[in-house]
């Protein structure tokens, strides 16, 4: 019995790795029932852009970090240059972070909280833990006409290959891309590429367009990782609510 | 009169109408009252058979809404508010459809209404099993490992794992509560725990503390129909446990969207506020006595 045991457990140990190392890149990446790669998990970046999108270095309560600006450099107009050190001079009472506002798009992908990704035929779903919000991408369909101004935009995404590219528009110029004053207008233009790299990895990359702050659509780059920990739930930041708490008990 | 500014509020947000032009989906054959709907739901439950999910399980996915509730005024039967035409009661158990309150907790509801403000109009989350009756259509996801429940109304969802994860600890304190969801034959139970309990079942204050145990049954019972019911049971505030029921109807619409629902756009609380709201508490939760 206690080979019996031995055999079945090496027939084990041989067929379940399989998907991360027998195959190597075949099995990468994973596929939904439709064929398309399966990006479904609970994802988080590793990285400081939340703080900064550009290089920086460390003050009280920030750490130092690279940028994930391609280039570092983003091409402002001479006014939005202007604009945004002064977003950045008064940036503890202007960052509408600290006004519990939706984020929107690309800043709640690199802020430290942990989102969800689900698939279904005509859309895929983005849960985000920070302010329950949430993202329907639809995978049909234009956008509708505007002038819309939402805080995180409408999205439509089609596959390119094993990537899935998202298109969006459809923001208010509310919003800023980070805790350093880096802004937009209401013309802004995201599209974003996630490309599934290994199993507990994807590769995100965004362009950046709108003319009336920029001289030239620019590009961010990082890398998304999965959160394997097996009790890993997207609990909640109600952000509103607690500052509403804190203002009353004044 | 104190309660004008909060009530108009919540009547903008309490008023959304499904969009999509079709007709929704029919209740199975049974009345939409939610105490008709309960006896009837639960007899056909018996012959329905659901369709699936490639795994097996019955299939939820789509877009619904609430059948038999007219508004969140009061989930107790009541007449025309300001938002709400007026309906039965949701809670089927008791029979006289009230909820059994311990002495101090009736009190302490029927002082709420006038002392502070309704959570829903500061756009706080609805919890369970609100979540469910929230005015709007809601959608509802399933992936291998969970069903998700998605509102239009403040873009609430509750990720329901069937996959029997631990849940956090009992110290960590949700809007949306913490849910483990399993499958009993065709019938999803939701057990939620966790609840912060600083939101109403209604705007009249119905409530409940944070010793809340939720236990959530859905069940298809016709193509178009679920049945819901919830046995809320909370020892510091209830004599016994009692439980709510009522439908969800489907939107047919197959090309209908969720849009963006921002609800919170920099609203502010001001005090000293306006006549209308300056006696008006924000509701920490409730205090049961010791």
């Amino acid at each position: 019995m206690s080979r019996l045991a031995l055999s079945l457990a090496l027939l084990l140990c041989s067929v379940a790795p399989s998907p991360a190392f027998g195959q190597g890149a075949a099995s990468v990446p994973p596929r939904t029932p439709d064929g398309h790669p399966d990006l479904q998990g609970i994802w988080q970046v590793l990285n400081t852009a939340a703080w900064d999108i550009q290089d920086h270095g460390a003050s009280l309560g920030v750490p130092a970090g690279r940028g994930v600006v391609d280039g570092n450099e983003i091409p402002y107009l001479p006014a939005a240059l202007q604009k945004k050190q002064q977003n950045f001079a008064n940036r503890h009472e202007l960052d509408p972070e600290t006004k519990c506002f939706l984020p929107g798009i690309p800043r709640i992908t690199y802020m430290p909280f942990p989102f969800q990704i689900v698939q279904s035929r005509n859309e895929v779903t983005i849960l985000y833990e920070y302010l329950h919000t949430v993202r329907h991408i639809f995978l049909r369909g234009e956008h509708p006409p505007g002038p819309i101004e939402w805080w995180m935009g409408d999205s439509r995404g089609r596959w390119d290959g094993d990537t899935l590219v998202v298109d969006v528009r459809h923001f208010n110029a509310e919003t800023w891309f980070d805790r350093a004053g880096n802004h937009h207008s209401e013309a802004l233009h995201v599209v974003e590429r996630y490309t599934r790299t290994g199993l507990d990895h994807m590769r995100y990359d965004v362009t950046i367009e709108d003319p009336k702050t920029f001289t030239r659509p620019w590009k961010m780059s990082m890398s998304l990782y999965r959160r394997q920990e097996p009790q890993i739930d997207l609990l909640e930041y109600e952000c509103f609510a607690y500052k509403f708490e804190a203002e009353w008990k004044k | 009169m104190e309660k004008v500014g909060v009530l108009a509020a919540v009547l903008v947000v309490g008023l959304s109408v499904p969009a999509g032009s079709q007709t929704y989906g029919q209740l199975a054959g049974c009345s939409d009252e939610p105490q008709q709907f309960h006896q009837c739901a639960r007899a056909k439950a018996k012959e329905f058979n659901p369709p699936r999910t490639p795994d097996g399980r019955p299939d939820f996915r789509g877009y619904w809404t609430r059948a038999g509730v007219f508004g969140t005024d009061n989930v107790e039967e009541h007449g025309p508010a300001l938002g709400d035409p007026g309906g039965k009661s949701l809670v089927v158990d008791p029979p006289d459809g009230r909820i059994p309150y311990q002495p101090w907790a009736a009190a302490a509801k029927a002082g709420y209404e006038h002392s502070h403000m309704d959570p829903a109009a500061l756009c706080y989350l609805p919890g369970s099993p609100k979540q469910l009756y929230t005015a709007g259509v809601n959608q509802i996801l399933q992936t291998a490992g969970a069903v998700i429940f998605l509102n239009d109304f403040t873009h609430a969802y509750r990720v329901i794992p069937t996959d029997g994860r631990p849940r956090p600890a009992p110290n960590v304190r949700l809007f949306m509560g913490s849910s483990r969801g399993r499958w009993e034959g065709n019938t999803l139970v939701v057990e939620v725990t966790n609840q912060n309990a600083k939101t109403w079942f209604d705007h009249v204050g119905n409530f409940f503390s944070d010793a809340v145990h939720v236990v959530e049954r859905w069940t298809l019972v016709g193509p178009d129909a679920i049945h819901f019911e919830a046995r809320i049971d909370d020892p510091k505030v209830y004599t016994r446990p009692w439980t709510m029921a009522f439908g969800l109807r489907r939107n047919p619409d197959a090309n209908y969207e969720m849009w963006e629902n921002a609800c919170h756009e920099g609203n502010v609380l001001r005090w000293p506020a306006t006549d209308l709201t300056r006696h008006l508490q924000l509701y920490f939760g409730a205090t049961p006595p010791k």
